[in-house]
């Protein structure tokens, strides 16, 4: 018997059953959206839950709602989906370039923005473009829905901000206006690579001068992190050649990263300056 | 553990399913169905060696617990790829440019090639090239594929 058919699944098939189980000490279980990261920890060896619940394809948690200042998107909508959507494409481009690097077609078809998050990896490929939105995640529970600000979700490393009985719904992410997004992901290889240190941004510049300034790296602290001291020092300037060296050396004396697998900290270091400057570069 | 019962549609055939709701696809697909066109290499959706496709998207059959999948769910393996006209064109163009050595991710090779085209008819080369990105071959250098996939890709019945 394969490790995954010792598990007790369960498949509700509203989210208000869902919620029900959650709520429940005795039938709560590991949530299961498309499985791209579980399914894998699982199958290498991690510890399996003794029970599941399946919140793969819940009609509650499918859809892409516009809003005036924000999109509303389902925690349940694929990294396919995102790319092909094209309300993401215009209000919200650096996710879709970030749905776009996660693992393959194949991966991408399954994995979910809920999943992602929730998985909480520091390396998680859409949580810096979530972060540069500003925007929030919405947990329910059977005793209500709250609102969590995205910059304080990943609250250590592989932890998030939500109770044993709550399910990620959706993501309220305000329409980036007329400032301008970037994403980039160094890893290995393009594709089934994660990442060693990637960057997303979203900067407003009003008459010449940075009006506001959202960056965000992944896989170089325990968690997503915006960078708010590189934004605060551009925030009011001109973007210069001067300002832009600056804000590079700013972005490498300000990150802690690691030495693991995957990268170097002292490459880590070194990228995150780069990738900063590779945003300013090509507003 | 709870006995799933579903009926899935797999290569056109109304299939009953009766499998812990664990199990994963591909031990349903290759142990339950016998249909073991499809390959287990890593078992943990880096290869694409399992490559099926499961209501027109291509996904890694070793990473979906059978429950997962409603009633009524369509699956194509390479069983039901080699009987259409798209999945002859792509076998021979894989044949003619020498796209095979050892074979074992040229199923999921093949799925993900029909699974391309049929999207996109006429792909670029760094097209085919993100569609592919999820098998990894290790003989052949990916060369004589993506010369196969074009190839393939030419001979397309013209639609408007």
């Amino acid at each position: 018997m394969k490790i995954t058919e010792t598990i007790d699944i369960r498949f509700p098939k509203t989210l208000a059953e869902a919620l029900r189980l959650q709520a429940g000490e005795k039938t709560r279980g590991q949530l299961l959206a498309g499985g791209t990261d579980l399914m894998v920890q699982w199958a290498s060896g991690a510890p399996t839950p003794e029970r599941a619940t399946s919140i793969w394809n819940l009609p509650e948690l499918d859809a892409i709602e516009i809003f005036d200042d924000f999109i509303e998107v389902g925690a349940g909508v694929t990294h396919a989906f995102l790319r092909d959507a094209a309300p993401i494409h215009r209000h919200l481009p650096a996710l879709v370039a970030a749905a776009a690097t996660i693992g393959a077609a194949q991966i991408q078809a399954r994995g979910t923005l809920g999943g992602n998050a929730a998985n909480a990896s520091p390396a998680g490929d859409t949580a810096p473009a979530l972060l540069v939105s500003g925007g929030s995640v919405l947990l329910a529970s059977r005793s209500g829905t709250r609102t969590v600000p995205l910059d304080r979700f990943w609250t250590a490393y592989r932890r998030i901000d939500a109770q044993p009985d709550e399910i990620i719904v959706a993501f309220r992410l305000p329409r980036k206006g007329s400032a301008r997004e970037r994403f980039r992901k160094i890893g290995t290889r393009r594709a089934q690579a994660i990442s060693k240190v990637m960057a997303a941004s979203r900067i407003r510049i009003v008459k010449g001068r940075v009006t506001s300034a959202a960056i965000a790296l992944g896989s170089i602290a325990p968690t997503p992190v915006r960078l708010s001291a590189v934004e605060s020092l551009l925030v009011g300037q001109k973007l210069t050649p001067a300002l832009i060296d600056e804000a590079e050396q700013l972005a490498q004396a300000t990150v802690q990263p690691i030495d693991d697998i995957r990268s170097s900290a002292d490459y880590r270091r070194w990228a995150s300056g780069r990738l900063v400057r590779d945003a300013l570069e090509n507003l | 553990m709870s006995t799933l019962k579903r009926t899935w549609k797999v290569n056109g055939q109304t299939v009953p399913i009766r499998a812990p709701a664990g199990r994963r696809l591909l031990d349903v697909l290759r142990d339950d169905l016998g249909l073991v066109g499809t390959k287990e290499s890593c078992g943990e959706g880096e290869c694409g060696a399992c490559t099926v496709i499961v209501d027109n998207e291509p996904v890694v059959s070793c990473l979906i617990p059978a429950g997962q999948l409603p009633d009524g769910t369509a699956i194509l393996t390479i069983e039901g790829i080699e009987k259409t006209r798209i999945g002859r064109l792509i076998q021979r163009a894989f044949l003619e440019c020498g796209a095979v050595q050892c074979g074992f991710c040229i199923p999921g090779m093949v799925v993900s090639s029909y699974a391309l085209l049929v999207k996109n008819p006429r792909p670029s080369t760094p097209a085919i090239r993100e569609g592919l990105a999820g098998n990894l071959c290790r003989c052949t250098g990916y060369t004589k594929i993506i010369q196969a996939v074009k190839l393939a890709a030419a001979r397309l019945p013209k639609r408007k």
